[in-house]
C-alpha cells in the first residue's frame, strides 16, 4: 500500500517549513564557528601532568563564565574531566553567563554551599571573608614558574588583610581596535597613539563618514574599563595606593573634560545604552571607527564579517598627558569558598591548570594571557604569526610579549589594591556615571564632586568593616 | 480467613472516619489552605522578615555573618542621591503606566468582547504578551529598541520619519518611555482580560434599556459600563500597579539602570547596591521602601472598590 501525499496541503506546508526553520535553528546553535586556520592543532602546546601533593578522591564543582571564545569552553571541560579521572576526582563544570556569576556566587555563600571552586573575569575581592586564603596555591605556582605578574598578584591579593582572595593564573589584555581603511585618511595610518589622536582623528572621520568612536558611557563592565584608562592616563585614579580616594581632583577634571569633548565630537547617544557586546556588535557591523576591547571582537568578525576583521588593528593603551595606561580587560580570580567539601582538589586543579596555561592561551585563540610569563613559551611566535588566521599574520605582533602588554597595563584598583572596595566602584557603575552626567549638562567639577562623594560613602563602609586600609 | 473476618470492622472504622473528616467542612478548608500558606511563608514572610533584619546588619554578599548597625544603612541610603532618583523614577513609572494599563485595558476589553470574526483568534494573540516570561519578552525589546540594529528606527527612517537613530534607551526621556511602553505592553492583556470578565457579566437588557433611552456610546460607556465595572477596574489598576512597582526584569535587560541612573527603580538599585555592589544591608534598606508603599496602594485601591460594592 502506498500513501501519497500532496506536496502543496497546508498542513505539509506547514510541517515543511516547521521542520526547515527547526532544522536552521539547531545547526546555527549546533556548530560553533571553526577556526580559519587551516591546521591550528598542529601547534597546540603538550599537556603537562604533575603528580598532586596529596591522594585525592571525591567531588569538585567548578563555576565558571561562559567563555567569549565557545572553543575555549569545550577545550575546559574536558581538560578538567581528563584530570579528574587521572587523580580519582569527579569533575562538574558548570558555565554560566559572565554577568550571572556575581549574584550565582554570592547566593552560594549566603546558602552555604554550592561549588568548590568559583571563578569571574573581575575582582571577587568582596567576597573575601567567606574564602579560603589561596596565598598557598599562589606561592606553589611562583615557586614552579617564576615571579607572577604584579597586575595580576594586585588584582588578587589584599595588603590590608593579608590574604590571597583569589587566585589570578591569567589576564587579558585590553587594547584600541581601529578601522585601517577609516583612519588612514584621518592621517593616522597606523591608528591613534594619544587620546589627542584619538580626538582629531575620530573626530574628523565622524564629520566626513558619520562613523562614530564606541567607547562606553553606560552602565556596564567595558564603560567601567574605558573610564578608568582616561583616568590614569590623566594622571587621576580613584584611589591612592594607601587606599585612600583621590578622585576630586584637577587631571580627574581634565580627564571629564575630555570625554565630554570626545562625545561631542565624535560619539552618538548609543555609548549611553552600550552592554557588554555592544562594542563587539558596533566593531562587526562597521559602526565603530575605534573601540577599546580585547581580540575577541576582532575574532568574532574574522567568522562573521572578514572584510572588517581584515580592516581591523589594534593599538597599545593610548598615551595622555601623564601616561599610557589601560585597565585589564579580564582579570581571572579563582576562588575556593569556604563552604567548599573538597578544598584539597581545588587548589590541586587550580594547580594543574596553571601548569597548562599555555594551552588556555592557544584553546582561547590568544585571548587569555598567563600570568607568569614563562607558561606560553610560544606566544611570541603566535602573535607573530597568528595560528588562527590573521590577515595580515603578524597582525598581534604589536602584543610583544605578555610582560610587554602588562607594561602598559593596570589592575583596576591602580595604583592601589583591588580592594572590595573598588569592587563596589564597579559593581554600581560610578565612574561611567560620573563621565556620562557631564554630557547631560552637570559641570565637570560637580559630576566629579558627586562621583567622589560617591566613592567616600562607599570606602568608608568598607573600612568600617575592616577590609581596606586609609582613612 | 480467620484474619479477614476479624479485619472487617476495623476497615469499616476506618473508611468511617475518612468519611468523616471528608465532610468536616473546618478540616477541609485547612488543608486546602496549606499549600497556600506554606507557599507565602516560605516565599513571601521569610524573604520579608530576613530582609527586615539585614536592613539593620551588616552583611555582605561575602560575609552573611551577623552584626548589629542600627540605622546605620538608613542613614547611608538616604546620603545616596541615586536612592532619591529611584524612588522618584519608581512612582512616575508606576503611575504612567497604570493609567496607560487602565485605558487601553478597557479600549482592549470593549473591542475583544464585540462580535466579529476570528474573535478567538484575536483573544488568543492579544493575550500572548502577558504569557511571555517577562525577560524573554525584554530580550526581545532590547532588540528591538537596539541602538544601532533597531527594526523600528530602520522602519521610521525608511518611510522617511528620521535621518538618524532614535538611541531609544541612550536617551533619558526616550529610555524611561521605552521602560513605560514595555510595562504597558505586557500588562495591557492582564487588565484587558480582568476587565472583559466585568463587560460581560453587565446583563444585556440593561445595555438594550439604556439604549432605548436612547443613550449613545460614550453616555452609555461613562454611566453604565464604567460604573457597573468599576470594581474590576481597580483590581486591573491594582494589578498594573504592584507588577510595575516591583518589576525589575524590564528596567535591568532594557537599560541597567541606565543612562546616568534615570531609569534606576527601586527593585534594580536595591539589586545594584545589594549584589553587584555587595552590601546586602543597603541594599535590603532600599527593597523595603516597596513595602509601605504598595501597602498603601494595596489598601486605597481595596477601599475605593469598597466604597463603589456599598452602593
Amino acid at each position: 500500500m502506498t500513501f501519497e501525499i500532496d506536496p502543496w496541503t497546508r498542513r505539509r506546508f506547514l510541517q515543511l517549513t516547521g521542520m526547515t526553520g527547526a532544522g536552521i535553528t539547531l545547526g546555527a546553535c549546533a556548530s560553533e564557528p571553526e577556526s580559519p586556520a587551516a591546521n591550528p592543532e598542529a601547534k597546540a602546546p603538550s599537556p603537562v601532568f604533575n603528580e598532586p601533593a596529596t591522594k585525592l578522591s571525591g567531588d569538585l564543582s567548578i563555576l565558571l563564565w561562559s567563555h567569549f571564545v565557545p572553543s575555549h569552553d569545550t577545550w575546559f571541560d574536558s581538560f578538567a574531566k581528563g584530570w579528574g579521572k587521572k587523580v580519582g576526582v569527579n569533575v562538574r563544570v558548570d558555565h554560566i553567563d559572565v554577568e550571572n556569576v556575581p549574584t550565582q556566587i554570592a547566593s552560594e555563600i549566603s546558602a552555604g554551599q554550592g561549588h568548590d571552586i568559583v571563578q569571574y573575569i573581575a575582582t571577587l575581592s568582596q567576597f573575601e571573608p567567606a574564602v579560603l586564603d589561596l596565598a598557598d596555591v599562589t606561592q606553589e605556582a611562583s615557586n614552579r614558574h617564576g615571579e607572577q605578574l604584579a597586575i595580576c598578584r594586585e588584582s588578587s591579593y589584599n595588603p590590608h588583610t593579608d590574604k590571597f582572595y583569589a587566585f589570578a593564573p591569567g589576564w587579558v589584555p585590553d587594547p584600541g581596535n581601529y578601522r585601517k581603511s577609516l583612519w588612514e585618511p584621518a592621517g593616522f595610518p597606523d591608528g591613534p597613539s594619544t587620546w589627542d589622536d584619538l580626538l582629531e582623528g575620530a573626530s574628523q572621520i565622524y564629520r566626513s563618514k558619520d562613523i562614530p568612536v564606541g567607547l562606553g558611557m553606560s552602565q556596564e563592565i567595558d564603560s567601567n574599563m574605558f573610564g578608568h584608562a582616561l583616568l590614569w592616563s590623566y594622571g587621576a585614579s580613584v584611589q591612592d595606593e594607601n587606599e585612600n580616594v583621590v578622585l576630586d581632583s584637577p587631571q580627574t577634571i581634565a580627564a571629564v573634560e575630555f570625554a565630554q569633548k570626545l562625545f561631542n565630537d565624535a560619539m552618538t547617544d548609543e555609548v549611553f545604552s552600550w552592554t557588554s557586546s555592544s562594542n563587539n556588535e558596533g566593531l562587526i557591523a562597521g559602526e565603530l571607527s575605534f573601540i577599546i576591547n580585547s581580540i575577541s571582537a576582532w575574532r568574532s568578525a574574522q567568522e562573521t564579517n572578514p572584510s572588517i576583521a581584515n580592516d581591523t588593528f589594534f593599538v597599545p593603551a593610548l598615551e595622555g598627558p601623564e601616561a599610557a595606561l589601560a585597565a585589564q580587560h579580564v582579570m581571572y580570580n579563582y576562588a575556593v569558598p569556604k563552604h567548599a567539601k573538597n578544598p584539597d582538589a581545588a587548589k590541586e586543579f587550580l594547580l594543574h591548570f596553571t601548569d597548562n596555561f599555555g594551552l588556555t592561551t592557544y584553546h582561547s585563540r590568544l585571548y587569555d594571557f598567563p600570568s607568569w610569563p614563562s607558561l606560553a613559551p610560544s606566544l611570541d611566535d603566535w602573535l607573530g604569526d597568528d595560528p588562527f588566521g590573521a590577515k595580515p599574520a603578524d597582525k598581534l605582533s604589536f602584543l610583544g610579549d605578555v610582560e610587554t602588554a602588562a607594561e602598559w597595563s593596570a589592575s583596576i584598583g591602580h595604583p592601589g589594591p583591588s580592594s572590595p572596595a573598588i569592587g563596589e566602584v564597579l559593581g554600581t557603575y560610578t565612574l561611567p556615571n560620573m563621565f556620562a552626567r557631564v554630557t547631560r549638562g552637570m559641570s565637570p567639577e560637580q559630576s566629579v564632586k558627586r562621583a567622589h562623594e560617591e566613592c567616600e560613602r562607599i570606602f568608608a563602609r568598607w573600612r568600617q568593616r575592616d577590609l581596606i586600609g586609609g582613612g | 480467613m480467620a484474619e479477614m473476618v476479624s479485619d472487617a470492622p476495623t476497615r469499616q472504622t476506618l473508611a468511617g472516619a475518612r468519611q468523616r473528616l471528608a465532610d468536616r467542612d473546618g478540616f477541609l478548608a485547612w488543608i486546602f489552605l496549606v499549600p497556600t500558606v506554606v507557599y507565602i511563608v516560605v516565599l513571601v514572610a521569610i524573604p520579608f522578615f530576613l530582609a527586615i533584619a539585614f536592613a539593620f546588619s551588616d552583611v555582605t554578599a561575602g560575609n552573611p555573618s551577623y552584626d548589629w548597625v542600627g540605622f546605620e544603612n538608613f542613614r547611608r541610603v538616604f546620603a545616596d542621591p541615586v536612592f532619591w532618583q529611584s524612588l522618584r523614577n519608581t512612582f512616575v513609572f508606576t503611575v504612567i503606566s497604570m493609567l496607560l494599563i487602565v485605558v487601553f485595558g478597557k479600549v482592549l476589553a470593549m473591542v475583544l468582547t464585540a462580535d466579529f470574526k476570528g474573535k478567538w483568534i484575536v483573544r488568543f494573540l492579544v493575550l500572548l504578551p502577558w504569557t511571555t516570561p517577562v525577560a524573554l519578552s525584554s530580550i526581545t525589546w532590547l532588540w528591538l529598541l537596539h541602538s544601532i540594529y533597531s527594526p523600528i528606527d530602520w522602519v521610521l527612517r525608511t518611510v522617511g520619519l528620521i535621518d538618524d537613530n532614535s538611541y531609544f534607551l541612550g536617551r533619558p526621556a526616550l529610555a524611561m518611555g521605552s521602560v513605560i511602553a514595555v510595562h504597558v505592553w505586557r500588562l495591557v492583556p492582564l487588565a484587558a482580560v480582568i476587565m472583559m470578565v466585568g463587560i460581560l457579566s453587565i446583563p444585556d437588557d440593561l445595555i438594550e434599556a439604556s439604549r432605548i433611552d436612547g443613550a449613545g456610546f460614550w453616555r452609555r460607556l461613562f454611566e453604565v459600563t464604567i460604573p457597573l465595572t468599576f470594581p474590576l477596574i481597580a483590581v486591573a489598576a491594582l494589578f498594573g500597579a504592584i507588577f510595575t512597582f516591583t518589576d525589575m526584569a524590564v528596567v535591568y535587560i532594557l537599560t541597567a539602570g541606565g543612562p546616568t541612573n534615570s531609569t534606576q527603580v527601586l527593585a534594580s538599585w536595591s539589586f545594584t547596591r545589594g549584589i553587584a555592589g555587595g552590601d546586602i544591608g543597603q541594599g535590603a534598606v532600599i527593597a523595603l521602601f516597596l513595602f509601605p508603599l504598595l501597602l498603601a496602594a494595596a489598601v486605597l485601591i481595596l477601599r475605593a472598590v469598597r466604597k463603589v460594592e456599598t452602593f
